[in-house]
């Protein structure tokens, strides 16, 4: 290991109210993979944002090899050679994939942009990562786990000695996973200082050299050797006592009727002849790999896609499902989107009304009139129950922190009283103590009779919860298997169907939608 | 488990300072703003608070803010309507219409004329959500089609015979106060309720914030925005009714500079371009100030041309600071 690449030494920065940072240092070396790891809210995005030049620290300093520098903009950290992956999706969405990749130095011919030469270039780090997309593909075309992979290219073709990547695993799948493992470990041999933020302790223990951890805005730790710790102590750095990852127990499914049941389902956007059952009491999993359809199959079911055959039951009578409103009043089926800041919530509406909307409709009598009072009342027991930590009912949603923007979304279809609730990568970019509240919280859905459907890409996830699992590829279910809670076993069953799938299709010829290249 | 450990104390549900004080700043400037305005006006100009010139000035601003109303109630849906003048205009010709060749009640009249004009708002509002196109297009395309239309069937030819009573509109008084104005309030105290109190109005908003995000959470949000226009159209005809009165006559000309006051009350009150924020406060507020500077510099014997080029200033000044207002709140990390 050679001398630090980046170091901080005690950055603390001060937001009206909270100090976000108290003295907080990370000496980051080439040739190495360091993780930082905190909960939502211990300082590791102001970290990374005072690192990448967006905030400018009160006290302390940055120094790259060894000289102080003091950024003003994010492009003068670039131009210090940070390449950064942030949390946040930051594609231009109507631009090709090449052009998202190639923005900061478009190769040109006669001071035209040489379109041959930027998707020639961008194929390369698209291949790099194993990508099977077309770089002439605009960006809103992808799935939201491709896209993260862009931005990943994107961050690799910059050929940067310092790597910050926030959270780059948070929604793509296990096999996308190791490819990029592999790819980080020949830049850190070729001596790339990488920052690797996480909320997956596995990821830590299997990629990472030493780890900073941050907590309420201080070091818990500093560059640690990973192997000089264990995951016990990791948590107990994190959360600040060692009992939070407590093991969520056992489960009795105690399964009712058939809640849900899809007969020969096909939508409009391409799935055949899908056949689900859900029960009451129910944990469903739909596994799948990126582009498999199972969002898309959730947004068919709650009336937001068109369904173009077969035919959908709630409690064994077909139900003619014409739009999310009829979803949730007459069916009442809730859909937690995977993409909060999207889909799920509205960011610059307060909290009250976030949790309010589902339940507009049934406050306030025949003339629908009803004060913030009335709703607060309604929403209130809810917002509790989840324990959002937010000053008050009123502040934007947008404020909030990641985990508790989540609790937020998913409480709103709580306080809808969902009989029936499909959820989609529930636990994304979420701390563990929020994580851990949501994998029970699911439990004692079902547990009150609620039909669950689970979407997630996290399989280690998806055997903890599950009841069944159901397994889906290129818009088809390929597999029902019951779940054995044994990770090894799931794991191997599962990506065993996924692979004969694939053989199938490739032997009779058949090119899937999303594989163009 | 789930229970909750100490959430009573951390959900406090007292409220918050910040948000309410950013917020109020833009009232509360906007009303020291017009006490200055009316302070020096009124001491440049002694005719400002006569009589004469109070009841000239509201009743400008009864009809003004009518206008913005109807501009802010699409603005809430992430949308605009720049038809707004072409509709009221119809509303006008219709009711002359219906008072004076058909000869019907005033009260019938002004029902017809309401009812062309919240039926053209939503046309508007079918045409955006039906074909997916902009309401900026759409609404730019209507505005010219209904004005067309509208001259098509009149001939161009105003209704100057409209009964006393109706005039009478147009001149009664409260106090020195144009009665227009308990019109006016009537619609804002309606849009309040609306925005705060009803399930549409919420929806309204939801559907203007993220369209997406209110449709996954069982939002009708095509429907609501349909509606938005209905209501947009319907101010629209209100305003034009109440020019109808004030000039005891109904002129195919009018509306046709409606555009910039219906942008100016509403943006100057904080309702925000994007769409999921309104302030009917505010949009009132906005209009107390345009109109006031329009007649002070009127009353100080500006030229016309001047107005036009200070309107066109104020907007630009306070679309400007409130820019400068929230990037430094941005900055300041406030919001992070």
């Amino acid at each position: 290991m050679t001398a630090g690449a980046l170091l901080v030494e005690n950055a603390t920065k001060v937001f009206p109210g909270v100090k976000a940072l108290d003295r907080v240092s990370m000496a980051l070396n080439s040739g190495e993979i360091h993780a930082l790891l905190g909960e939502n809210g211990a300082g590791k995005s102001t970290l990374i944002k005072i690192v990448t030049g967006v905030y400018r620290p009160d006290e302390g300093e940055v120094r790259i090899m060894g000289k102080a520098v003091s950024f003003s903009s994010p492009r003068d950290a670039f131009a210090a050679g940070i390449g950064v992956v942030h949390q946040e999706r930051n594609l231009i969405p109507r631009y090709s994939v090449a052009e998202n990749i190639m923005i900061e130095r478009l190769p040109t011919k006669r001071g035209l942009i040489d379109r041959g030469e930027m998707n020639r270039q961008a194929s390369h780090w698209l291949a790099a990562l194993d990508l099977a997309i077309a770089p002439e593909i605009p960006v809103n075309r992808l799935s939201v786990a491709q896209m993260q992979l862009v931005e990943i290219a994107r961050a690799l073709s910059q050929q940067s000695r310092i790597l910050l990547l926030d959270e780059p695993t948070a929604s793509i799948t296990r096999n996308e996973i190791e490819v990029l493992f592999g790819l980080l470990r020949r830049l850190k041999d070729d001596g790339v200082a990488i920052l690797f933020v996480t909320h997956k302790l596995e990821e830590v223990f299997a990629l990472c050299d030493r780890v900073t951890i941050l907590r309420d805005g201080r070091n818990a730790c500093d560059g640690v050797p990973i192997a000089d710790i264990d995951k016990r102590q990791v948590v107990a750095h994190m959360v600040g006592r060692d009992d939070a990852l407590s093991d969520i127990g056992n489960r009795r499914a105690n399964l009712g009727e058939v809640k849900l049941e899809l007969k020969g389902v096909s939508t409009a956007l391409g799935h055949r002849g899908i056949d689900l059952q859900v029960r009451k009491g129910e944990v469903v999993g739909l596994y799948g790999l990126v582009g498999a359809g199972r969002s898309e199959l959730a947004k068919a079911v709650i009336g937001a896609e068109k369904i173009t055959g077969g035919q959908i039951l709630v409690d064994g009578r077909p139900a003619v499902i014409r739009n999310v409103r009829d979803a949730l009043q007459r069916w009442r089926i809730g859909y937690v989107s995977e993409d909060r800041k999207q889909e799920g919530l509205i960011l610059a509406h307060s909290v009250a009304k976030n949790t309010g909307i589902t339940i507009w409709h049934r406050l306030g009598g025949i003339l629908k009139l009803f004060t913030d009072k009335q709703e607060r009342k309604a929403i209130g027991p809810f917002i509790q129950k989840l324990d959002v930590r937010t000053p008050s009912l009123d502040q934007d949603v947008g404020n909030l922190s990641g985990g508790n923007q989540q609790k937020v979304s998913v409480a709103k279809w709580l306080a809808a009283e969902s009989e029936i609730l499909i959820v989609d990568e529930p636990t994304v970019g979420i701390d563990i103590r929020t994580k851990g509240y949501l994998h029970r919280l699911i439990w004692d859905l079902a547990e009150q009779g609620v039909a669950v459907v689970l979407i997630t890409s996290d399989l280690a996830e998806m055997v903890l919860l599950a009841d069944r699992v159901v397994v889906m590829r290129d818009f088809r279910v390929i597999g029902d298997l019951p779940n054995t809670y044994n990770y090894e076993q799931m794991s191997r069953q599962i990506m065993g169907r996924i692979h004969e799938a694939k053989l199938d299709e490739e032997h009779e010829g058949g090119a899937s939608a999303f594989q163009g290249a | 488990m789930l229970e909750a450990l100490s959430s009573s104390q951390r959900l406090k549900t007292r409220f918050e300072l910040l948000p309410v004080l950013v917020r109020a700043a833009n009232v509360a400037g906007l009303a020291i703003v017009i006490l200055l305005l009316v302070t020096i006006v009124a001491s440049l100009a002694p005719g400002f608070l006569s009589p004469f010139n109070l009841f000239t000035l509201t009743r400008n601003l009864a009809i003004d803010t009518v206008i913005g109303f109807s501009m802010m109630v699409v603005l809430a849906t992430g949308g605009m309507n720049l038809a707004i003048g072409s509709i009221g205009v119809c509303a006008i010709m219709a009711t002359g219409y219906l008072l004076e060749v058909l000869g019907l009640p005033i009260v019938v009249s002004i029902a017809g004329g309401l009812a062309v004009a919240a039926i053209l708002g939503w046309l508007n509002g079918i045409l955006i959500v039906r074909t997916g196109i902009h309401s900026f297009v759409i609404t730019l395309a209507t505005a010219s089609l209904y004005f067309g239309a509208m001259l098509i069937l009149t001939k161009a030819e105003a209704f100057r015979e409209l009964p006393a009573a109706f005039n009478a509109l147009g001149k009664a008084r409260f106090g020195p106060y144009s009665a227009l104005l308990t019109v006016t309030f009537a619609v804002g105290a309606a849009l309040l309720v609306l925005f705060k109190y009803s399930l549409v109005g919420r929806q309204i908003l939801a559907a203007g914030a993220n369209p997406v995000a209110a449709k996954l959470s069982g939002t009708p949000v095509e429907r609501v925005i349909v509606v938005a226009h209905v209501l947009s159209g319907l101010c629209a005809g209100i305003a034009g009714v109440m020019v109808a009165a004030r000039l005891a006559a109904a002129l195919p000309s009018v509306g046709q500079d409606w555009l910039l006051p219906s942008f100016l009350a509403p943006l100057l009150g904080g309702t925000l371009l994007s769409g999921g924020l309104v302030s009917v406060v505010g949009t009132l507020l906005g209009a107390v100030l345009v109109t006031v500077l329009q007649n002070g510099l009127v009353l100080l014997k500006v030229g016309s041309f001047w107005i036009q080029f200070f309107l066109g200033l104020t907007l630009l000044v306070a679309v400007g600071l409130d820019r400068w207002r929230s990037v430094y709140v941005q900055r300041a990390g406030l919001k992070r």
